[in-house]
């Protein structure tokens, strides 16, 4: 009845799994010590071009990965775990997947089936900057073998797996915005999204959305496409403004953030003269209340947001001020 | 006595440095076995993998070996559709100590785990259906098609060895000299070949494990079955090829729904569709599932007033051992479906197709149908088509008239039926249907 499967047999070995500090394990009853003939295959993971894979890799930067195991050999391997298997023969295809592991997050990504690449090869792109990451490959592979008894036959399975740790470098800038709400008056938000999304080769790009009855989209959203991600995201008056009175109280809140760590440290927003470049800031700056009745607003006054994450890519962005005279 | 002298002070001093020489050998030889021990632990280097287990749960539904007559050295878990099954797997990858992947080794957080569903394709390939990143190593789900399947399970543990190391290089505690001590080595003594190991000493050790899942089909085929009358000097034969071939077009495209619920769109033909329903009537437990019965076109009634029915019909186990179901749709004067009807002395073909979940309903079938009287005989053509000159309807005013029943009968490779019997009408009209009025 279990003929197919790679059980453990015997029960388990030692104390049972403390589900406290194993809480993966709750409901597992079986052993982790296989007893069928079940062997695991060494597999060696490279770059297409035979050179090890980088301990660093770049966000979005597609890789040729190349897996070199037995797995694929014309015979199965005759031993598993020290043990002869008798007459072994493969009995079905090469099954393979492809991860990257973000181990800050514990959480996987499945790297997409790549057509016109040999049973071995994958192209994976690290989505995921971090600190601490992992391509993995497991490949499974049906082996059938002579059972004991004349004329019958059994099944298991062949697998290899392997993880090269990586850390994956951010190149995305943050995609911060600024939630605004006029006191006793109307509000609204503003927020980038990167669009076409893990964009390659740089630059990247981002739609501004904008929402609420501050900037006339209540029930909708006016969007801003096209504007490079970066430092010099300006807003032009013709398409969207912040509408306000000379003696509005403005309540600001950063929305938004980075795809791996924001700094915190570096993070401005405020109101400043003119867009691009570097921000000059008019009145006070990260404050959650600006009362522009106490600041001389220049001439072109903008909202800005400006966000840099902790690789140090930054993100400027500048919308109108408009103050109705 | 002097000479003794100096002899004993020549002794004590020989003797002062053969003990020195060999105070210091035995500080190298303790160094030495130190060193050893350092290097022997050193080469037990973090595995790449290790090995797993998996396995499906028991249950009631886990069938036999040789369920449905499979071989029983097959070596594939006998499941069927549409029913929920939990597997478990296991690993040293997975426990609290990481001591049985490498002496001294620690890990370095919580395991990642995926569960990845693939299917064996026409050319023996498997592409993924689903991978999930459950981070459990229990999990559950259900078939919703029958196929042949690999159930695989892909673990990965970041394995650190820094601790461990230092706590055996170091020797003795309190022992003065630690000079074979490992301090410093902890750091290395634990990285793979070829820079396997991350910053922070932490290395990626993975196990995979698979087994295979032969999904068994346990809903019946969808059939359509359409109608449709010839006038003047229509090519019958050309018109039933025409049918067969529009259904066998819109069968596919519509994974065996109604091609349409508008009953105009049923001017040219009449059809009934039987099939496994919407959405959320679809891919429900052997025990819970249904049909759904669609009648659309104006043969279905008496008047000919086109119209389209729909409605849910009991889904039957045919065979209890083998889990194979049975739709049976019985025509009848109380029934969902009455019956056909047709007009005497015009001309009518009808043809039956169908489409099986077995393979996702990628391809149709031809379903053999016919008309018999009520003792099973077959009533054969006039010709390209059927045509009856002789009304028999209603039925108390041509008692001596034969009745006529239609009858089809669909089973797929699984043995699941669709099947039907309805009586077959003549009525005596003379005007066109979409006016409605019967003479």
């Amino acid at each position: 009845m279990f003929g197919s499967m790679v059980s453990a047999q015997e029960p388990p070995q030692g104390a049972p799994a403390n589900l406290e500090k194993t809480p993966w394990l709750k409901g597992v009853e079986l052993s982790p010590y296989p007893t069928d003939l079940t062997p695991t295959l060494p597999l060696a993971i490279y770059l297409e071009n035979g050179e090890a894979i980088p301990a660093t890799v770049t966000e979005d930067v597609p890789l040729v990965l190349v897996a070199d195991t037995a797995i694929f050999d014309e015979t199965p391997p005759t031993h598993a775990n020290d043990q002869e298997i008798p007459n072994p023969r493969w009995d079905a295809a090469v099954a393979v997947s492809w991860y990257f592991i973000d181990w800050e997050k514990n959480q996987n990504f499945n790297a997409s089936t790549t057509s016109g690449l040999a049973a071995n090869q994958m192209v994976v792109i690290p989505t995921t900057p971090t600190g601490r990451g992992a391509v993995t490959c497991h490949m499974a592979r049906r082996l059938r073998y002579d059972a004991p008894e004349p004329g019958r036959s059994k099944v298991s399975y062949a697998n290899s797996s392997a993880g090269r740790d990586v850390r994956v470098l951010d190149i995305t800038p943050p995609l911060c915005g600024l939630e605004i709400t006029i006191e006793n008056g109307k509000s609204g938000s503003f927020w980038p999204v990167e669009f076409p999304p893990d964009k390659y080769p740089l630059p990247k790009t981002a739609n501004v959305y904008f929402s609420g009855g501050l900037f006339d989209a209540v029930d909708k959203e006016v969007v801003v496409e096209g504007l490079e991600l970066g430092s010099n995201m300006i807003v032009a008056a013709e398409q969207v403004t912040v509408k306000v009175a000379a003696d509005d109280k403005l309540n600001i809140k950063v929305v938004g953030g980075d795809n791996h760590k924001l700094d915190n440290a570096k993070l401005k927003f405020g109101i400043c003269n003119a867009a691009g470049g570097e921000p000059i800031p008019v009145g006070p700056i990260n404050e959650a209340t600006i009362d522009l009745s106490g600041i001389e607003l220049p001439d072109n006054p903008y909202v800005f947001i400006d966000a840099t994450d902790v690789t140090g890519n930054r993100q400027v962005l500048f919308v109108p001020l408009v103050v109705a005279k | 006595m002097k000479k003794f002298g100096v002899f004993l002070f020549v002794f004590a001093v020989f003797f002062s440095y053969a003990v020195v020489i060999s105070a210091q050998e035995e500080a190298a030889d303790a160094a030495a076995a130190t060193e050893e021990s350092a290097t022997t632990e050193e080469a037990a280097e973090i595995p790449g993998s290790v090995d797993m287990t998996l396995e499906m749960k028991p249950g009631k539904f886990v069938m036999p070996a040789n369920f449905r007559g499979g071989d029983p050295d097959r070596g594939l878990v006998n499941a069927v559709e549409d029913v929920f099954y939990e597997q478990h797997e296991h690993s040293i990858l997975y426990k609290e100590d990481a001591g049985e992947v490498a002496e001294g080794a620690t890990f370095e957080g919580d395991p990642n785990i995926t569960w990845d569903t693939k299917v064996k394709d026409a050319d023996g390939n498997f592409q993924t259906v689903s991978s999930v990143n459950t981070n459990m190593a229990g999990n559950g789900g259900k078939f919703f098609a029958p196929g042949e399947y690999q159930i695989g399970n892909g673990g990965a543990r970041q394995v650190g060895g820094g601790e461990g190391a230092e706590n055996v290089t170091t020797g003795d505690e309190g022992e003065e000299g630690g000079e074979a001590g490992g301090g410093n080595q902890t750091d290395e003594a634990l990285v793979g070949e070829n820079g396997e190991t991350a910053e922070g000493g932490a290395k990626t050790v993975t196990a995979n494990q698979a087994m295979g899942v032969l999904v068994h089909d346990v809903t019946a085929p969808d059939m359509w079955i359409a109608f449709q009358e010839g006038a003047g000097n229509v090519d019958m034969a050309a018109t039933e090829q025409e049918l067969k071939n529009k259904m066998v077009e819109k069968m596919v495209a519509n994974l065996g729904r109604p091609f349409s619920q508008k009953a105009e769109e049923f001017e040219d033909a009449s059809y009934v569709f039987i099939d496994e329903g919407t959405a959320d009537e679809r891919n429900l437990e052997p025990w819970k599932k249904t049909a759904r019965l669609s009648v659309a076109g104006a043969l279905f009634n008496e008047r000919g007033a086109p119209k389209f029915e729909s409605k849910t019909v009991e889904s039957k186990p045919l065979d209890q051992e083998d889990l194979t179901s049975q739709i049976h749709i019985a025509g009848g004067e109380k029934e969902a479906l009455k019956g056909v009807f047709v007009r005497r002395n015009v001309p009518f073909i009808f043809a039956a197709m169908s489409v099986d979940n077995g393979n996702n309903r990628g391809t149709t079938a031809e379903v053999a149908c016919r008309i018999e009287t009520a003792d099973g005989k077959e009533v054969e053509k006039d010709g390209a088509a059927y045509l009856f000159r002789v009304p028999n309807y209603p039925r108390e005013e041509y008692k001596d008239q034969p009745e006529y029943f239609f009858v089809s009968k669909a089973m797929d490779k699984s043995g699941n039926l669709t099947t039907v019997r309805m009586p077959l009408y003549i009525v005596n009209i003379q005007a066109a249907f979409e006016g409605g009025r019967n003479q």
